[in-house]
């Protein structure tokens, strides 16, 4: 009988604790997903400013956000006030070939996998609550 | 851990395709020279007309007699093998990838939806699993590789299914759900899985051989 008690009360114990945790976990932040119609996946996970200090890429804003003119990549201009959705849409386009969704995993992965760092797998962004 | 997942989510996939067609040309070639060495007779009988007719009697679900024999072996076994295709080339995060890496890119399926076939699929060869352990004609015909080769088929499928889900150990189970494919098609040619490829060619020799030797009907 001392034995049943003494193991309810650690698994409330466990519970209770395990709930506070899960409730206090401070939420990631994520890029916006709602522009894709019907988007399938969780918003990827994406702590903006932290990140970049992280991975240290404060200095130039333009490895993301770039500007492009007929196909050729201007240097040193950057389009920090627009959203990648801007300019790259759902499917393909005569002046975008590059649509959304590859245009984030492109440029997102690309750099993960030279730096050896960050996420590469659907589940490491689009983490499922 | 990139570069090892890299090669095998990039070249490896590749790799795995090439040796799969090489091995399928190579596996034809053999089967040629085996026919034209043991049975060349058969050519003497080989009817385009008694073939095609047996394929597509086949084809059709339920119209042979010996299926509609076993309705709930054949109902499965005939949703397992088209989703067995449907599902690997329409799910959404293949199409992705391969959209990534080569600008290919087709219809896919919702996710929900692709969760719930794979389902399907797994509860499938649960039931081949069963049905060789408890039939008894089919349990005395059984040997160990034929387990063994169901649980090549679910590896994928049960792994991708976990990975999608983000259960556990989520970067392992990617990784063994990209290997265990990739085993499979490097596999299909050199086993009992090129069956996939053989099963018309069976399939027009016994119509022919029913059709122009024995005057019957092979379904
Ligand atoms: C490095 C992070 C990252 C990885 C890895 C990643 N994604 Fe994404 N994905 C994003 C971002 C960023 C977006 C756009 C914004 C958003 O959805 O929050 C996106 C968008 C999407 C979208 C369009 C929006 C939606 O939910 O329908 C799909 C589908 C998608 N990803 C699927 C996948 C699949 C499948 C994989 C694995 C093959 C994958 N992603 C891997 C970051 C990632
Ligand atoms: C690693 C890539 C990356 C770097 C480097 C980066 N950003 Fe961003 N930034 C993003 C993404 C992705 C978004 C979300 C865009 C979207 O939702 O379409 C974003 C959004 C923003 C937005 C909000 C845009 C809007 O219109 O809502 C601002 C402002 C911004 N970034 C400023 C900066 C500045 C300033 C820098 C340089 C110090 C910088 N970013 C560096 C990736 C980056
Ligand atoms: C001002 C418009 C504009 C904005 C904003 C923009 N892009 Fe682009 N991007 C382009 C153009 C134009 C191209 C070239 C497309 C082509 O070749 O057809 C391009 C190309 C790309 C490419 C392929 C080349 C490469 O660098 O690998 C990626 C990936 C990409 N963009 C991602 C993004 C992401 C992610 C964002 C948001 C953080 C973004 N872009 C914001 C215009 C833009
Ligand atoms: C130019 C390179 C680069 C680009 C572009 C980039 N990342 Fe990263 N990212 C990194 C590096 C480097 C790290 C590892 C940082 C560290 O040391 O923890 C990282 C880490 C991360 C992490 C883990 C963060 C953490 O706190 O551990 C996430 C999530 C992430 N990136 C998401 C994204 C998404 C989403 C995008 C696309 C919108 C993106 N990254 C684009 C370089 C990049």
């Amino acid at each position: 009988m001392m034995k049943l008690k003494r193991l309810i009360f650690m698994s409330a114990v466990i519970l209770i604790i395990t709930a506070f945790y899960a409730y206090s976990r401070e939420e990631i932040p994520t890029i916006d997903n709602i522009v894709f119609d019907h988007p399938q996946r969780s918003a990827a996970v994406f702590d903006h400013d932290d990140h970049n200090e992280k991975a240290m890429l404060e200095d130039d804003c333009s490895i993301c956000h770039h500007v492009y003119e007929n196909k050729k990549l201007i240097k040193d201009e950057s389009s920090e006030d627009y959203l990648c959705s801007e300019c790259h849409f759902l499917k393909p386009t005569p002046e975008n070939a590059i649509p959304l969704r590859m245009a984030f995993h492109k440029q997102c992965k690309e750099c993960h996998f030279e730096s050896n760092k960050g996420p590469v797998l659907c589940g490491e962004c689009h983490i499922k609550k | 851990m990139h570069s090892f997942i890299n090669f095998i989510m990039g070249p490896m996939v590749w790799i795995s395709f090439l040796i799969f067609f090489i091995g399928v040309i190579f596996r034809f070639f053999q089967v040629i020279k085996l026919v034209n060495e043991r049975e060349n007779f058969i050519y003497t009988y080989m009817s385009f007309k008694y073939s095609f007719r047996s394929i597509f009697a086949w084809l059709i679900p339920f119209l042979p007699v010996s299926t509609r024999k076993s309705p709930v072996f054949y109902g499965i076994s005939y949703v397992f093998h088209l989703l067995l295709f449907l599902i690997p080339i329409f799910l959404l995060s293949h199409v992705a990838l391969l959209e990534e890496s080569m600008q290919w890119s087709w219809f896919t399926m919702n996710d929900a939806v692709a969760d719930i076939l794979t389902l399907i699929v797994i509860f499938s060869l649960l039931f081949f699993i069963i049905r060789r352990i408890v039939v008894p004609e089919v349990n005395f015909l059984t040997k160990l590789s034929d387990f063994g080769f169901i649980l090549i088929v679910a590896l994928p499928f049960v792994t991708g299914f976990l990975a999608y889900h983000q259960f556990f150990a989520y970067q392992w189970m990617v990784i063994v759900h990209v290997l265990s494919g990739e085993l499979m098609i490097i596999l299909i040619p050199f086993t009992r899985f090129f069956h996939m490829f053989m099963a018309p060619f069976t399939r027009a020799y016994t119509g022919s051989e029913f059709g122009s030797v024995r005057h019957a009907k092979d379904w």
